[in-house]
């Protein structure tokens, strides 16, 4: 197992998840830094790490952009659960929101090729809306390689 | 990865972007896929799937096959 499962990046990885649940929103790595007491440059470095796994993806900036289910910045895929919102990264993240959470959701979906409103509901641990289907353009072992557009 | 509303929104879409037809998934499917994938991720003890681990799970979802192998 890699060495980035533990200690200060896997505090900045719960750190993470925890902001985007209280305040609906990515930290900037200032907050980051600040809310785990340490240095600017510590957070970066891993930031790096933790990107490694590409569950965590960063913008040039080297802010953050995808903390996988969540998207730092708004996209297609807006993911409802009680009076919080969050954005997704794509169906499949989408999904993942109430499956990481345990909770009832809604999801803002509409069909990739004409926009139609395709809005889905997951409730007591079930998916409700069972019409649609899910493409993957990308065989699963290329997915990393350019994972915007997989 | 795209939702569609049929098989033939998702070949018109690969007609439009000129790609191959990929692999598809019906919603059930999506749904235990990211139950998989994402049910533990608040856990403090989560690390990433190896590539078997992530393997087996797309098999017990019945996604098997050339275009779900990730090794290689």
């Amino acid at each position: 197992m890699p060495e980035i499962y533990g200690g200060f990046d896997s505090k900045l990885r719960l750190y993470i998840y925890r902001h985007f649940l209280r305040k609906g929103r990515a930290p900037s790595v200032a907050e980051m830094a600040k809310g785990l007491g340490s240095r600017r440059r510590q957070a970066k470095a891993a930031l790096q790490r933790l990107s490694q796994s590409h569950a965590f993806v960063l913008q040039e900036n080297g802010e953050l952009w995808r903390a996988a289910p969540f998207s730092a910045v708004p996209t297609a895929f807006p993911v409802q659960v009680g009076e919080r919102s969050w954005y997704s990264n794509c169906i499949w993240d989408a999904l993942g929101i109430p499956a990481m959470l345990h909770k009832d959701a809604r999801i803002q979906a509409s069909c990739g090729c004409c926009n139609f409103e395709m809005g889905l509901r997951v409730k007591d641990g079930q998916l409700l809306d069972h019409r649609g289907i899910i493409h993957f353009a990308v065989p699963a072992r290329h997915w990393y390689k350019d994972i915007v557009f997989t | 990865m795209l939702l569609f509303r049929s098989e033939q929104h998702v070949d018109r879409w690969c007609l439009l972007w000129g790609r191959p037809r990929g692999g598809t998934l019906t919603l059930h499917q999506g749904w235990r896929l990211a139950q998989e994938w994402y049910g533990d991720r608040l856990s403090p003890d989560w690390r990433p799937k190896t590539v078997e681990e992530a393997e087996a799970a797309f098999a017990r979802i019945g996604l098997a096959g050339e275009f779900w192998r990730l090794a290689g």
